[in-house]
């Protein structure tokens, strides 16, 4: 079976507002990659995707989202934070929310959760969702940090 | 019956040595006389005495140096001066030079048997400490031995926070050797244990808790050094906990890892589910079925790394049988390539066997060996490119029996390989995404071939492809 299939759809409603709000996924996980670019530009926005953390910092030279959504483990536990800080030292990224999605356990303590105003700047991560995140709740969460 | 007792009389007046002979001898002691210094002192040195009555004043070695010499050297010993002195400060004089009592001459038989009871009563009481300092010496002894036998370390300190004792186990574990004057910081105990011994000797409370010491993990137990009820110290037990500890972190860890990996395909799956359900793809058939293909790969590899998961729990709870049997290696190998036909086929890569002879037998449980096969053979096609090859190379070496699996798929980089054998680990780039594999497998295959007493290897050229190599001690 080829994982490269591509899931596509049109931007139906590209045409009518100037700006289509742009997103950039980042996680190992082609189907993950697959299915939330195709559920996010039938809603609607621009989709880039990058499948490793090196990738998505390849990416982001030329384009510039909107928002960002970040596995977290990927190469290692921690490549989605480090990812992350990388993102927000850059100037022109600084402002870009990113939303983790994480298949993590918390319950295990596995996860470090941004329970202080502390941890969250470490972390520069806007908000962390555990995976599966139902689709409703990812739309809400995306539209919540772009209307910021 | 009284005990019989040994007195010596010594004075160089012969009618005072007799008169007191007859009349300690009619009491039932023994009794041994001595004229002068010299031949007293030949007699101690020979015999144990309870009592001696000496005279001050003799010719040469006089009562106040014999005194000296018993009380230097025989200890159980009374000294009784007999002395025509009868002054006060006489008195004080010879209790000075060691003796216990004196008796002053002339004197009755009455009043020698009073004197010598009173001396004898003293003899009994010195026999008796002496007896207790034995035996509290070698208890002393025994506790000693104890603590230094001791598999837990001992660290006793004073009241100061000093330490005043340490076991060899203590001084093992905090990596130095007991000294006076050392301090509880030198030693490399943490604040938190610091903090434990300062709460033992404030309030006299039991603490435990676990803290690093060094390179290992200890659990530490402080309580008071009590003296009756007076707290003098505190007392802290060390247990190296170090292993249980790593056993502990590496199981938690293993969970979380696997809790990640069982989360991981089924998020996928309800993410395609989901998308389906909303009905936005209603319209395109033909996108809904590859999502549905996607998550049934999906839910297939979930579903053996369910199967690796407890097969793995299996044979870590021993659960496995082994039915270890004589096999012939390539007809092994035969029909697991047979077994791969099909779905070699599908990827479009060529299965081949090669072998010099067929003449390879191995002693192994015939699970064991599809276990090291199936998996190094699955990887070598899921691995693969189209139209390649996965070959399999049998041959005989130094004793061995050496199988090489070689596929001509993606191959690794030097830092994508060396965590390969380790549970949960996946070769990730943009080539392996979406190849579907549970991270145990390899880690099996190693676990499974140390088991059957043989080593794995792998190379790799990336671009070009990988071989194992498995070798088996020949039958």
């Amino acid at each position: 079976m080829n994982a490269k299939m591509k899931i596509d759809s049109d931007l139906s409603g590209s045409g009518r507002r100037n700006a289509v709000p742009k997103v950039l996924i980042v996680d190992d996980d082609q189907d993950l990659l697959v299915g939330q670019k195709a559920f996010l530009e039938k809603r609607g926005y621009q989709v880039e995707t990058a499948s490793s953390a090196a990738e998505g910092l390849k990416r982001l030279e030329s384009f510039t989202p909107d928002l960002i959504l970040a596995d977290l483990m990927m190469e290692h536990y921690d490549t989605g934070f480090v990812f992350c800080k990388k993102v927000k030292d850059k100037p022109k990224l600084a402002a870009v929310p990113i939303i983790m999605q994480t298949s993590a356990p918390k319950e295990l303590g596995f996860t470090l959760e941004a329970y202080n105003e502390r941890a969250r700047k470490w972390m520069k991560v806007d908000e962390i969702l555990t995976k599966p995140v139902p689709l409703e709740d990812l739309v809400g969460k995306i539209q919540q940090h772009l209307a910021r | 019956m009284k005990e019989s007792i040994r007195v010596i009389v010594i004075d160089d007046e012969e009618g005072m040595r007799e008169g007191m002979r007859r009349t300690l001898q009619r009491q039932g002691h023994m009794v041994d006389t001595a004229e002068d210094g010299e031949s007293a002192l030949r007699l101690l040195r020979q015999n144990r005495y309870a009592l001696a009555l000496v005279d001050l004043k003799m010719p040469g070695i006089d009562g106040f140096e014999v005194t000296r010499f018993i009380n230097e050297n025989l200890e159980g010993t009374v000294v009784v001066i007999v002395s025509a002195l009868a002054t006060v400060e006489a008195a004080v004089e010879v209790t000075q030079h060691g003796a216990f009592d004196f008796l002053s001459k002339p004197f009755t038989p009455k009043d020698l048997l009073h004197v010598v009871e009173r001396a004898l009563r003293q003899h009994s009481l010195l026999a008796d400490r002496q007896q207790y300092l034995t035996e509290l010496n070698s208890e002393r002894n025994l506790s000693r031995q104890l603590i230094n036998s001791m598999h837990e370390g001992v660290i006793v300190l004073n009241r100061n926070r000093l330490p005043v004792l340490m076991n060899p186990t203590a001084e093992r574990f905090v990596g130095m050797a007991y000294r006076e004057g050392l301090s509880a910081e030198e030693l490399g105990l943490s604040a938190a244990v610091l903090g434990a011994v300062d709460t033992v000797l404030d309030r006299g409370q039991t603490r435990t808790l676990r803290e690093a010491l060094g390179e290992r993990m200890m659990e530490f137990l402080a309580f008071p050094y009590l003296r009756g009820e007076e707290k003098v110290g505190a007392i802290l037990i060390l247990d190296d906990i170090t292993l249980q500890w790593q056993a502990e972190l590496e199981k938690s860890r293993f969970i979380a890892m696997v809790a990640h990996e069982l989360k991981s395909p089924l998020a996928a799956i309800l993410n395609y589910v989901n998308i389906i359900l909303t009905g936005m793809f209603d319209k395109e058939p033909a996108k809904i079925h590859e999502m549905l293909a996607r998550s049934k790969i999906r839910g297939e590899a979930l579903l053996d790394l369910i199967r690796d998961l407890l097969f793995l729990n299996q044979r870590e709870a021993g659960k496995i049988e082994k039915s270890v049997e004589r096999l012939e290696l390539k007809e092994v190998l035969a029909a697991q390539l047979d077994f791969f036909k099909v779905q070699a086929e599908r990827s479009r890569v060529r299965l081949e066997l090669q072998a010099e002879g067929d003449n390879f037998p191995v002693l192994a449980d015939r699970k064991d060996l599809d276990r090291i096969f199936m998996n190094l053979i699955s990887n070598g096609i899921k691995y693969n490119r189209e139209d390649g090859a996965l070959t399999v190379r049998l041959a005989c070496r130094n004793g061995g029996v050496r199988v090489e699996v070689s596929d001509t798929g993606i191959g690794m980089q030097p830092d994508e390989m060396k965590d390969l054998f380790q549970d949960f680990y996946r070769v990730k780039n943009p080539q392996t995404a979406g190849i579907p594999g549970t991270g145990l497998g390899l880690a099996t295959v190693k676990r499974v071939t140390a088991e059957c007493r043989g080593e794995i290897n792998v190379s790799s050229v990336p671009d070009r492809g990988t071989t194992f190599t498995v070798t088996l001690p020949r039958a």
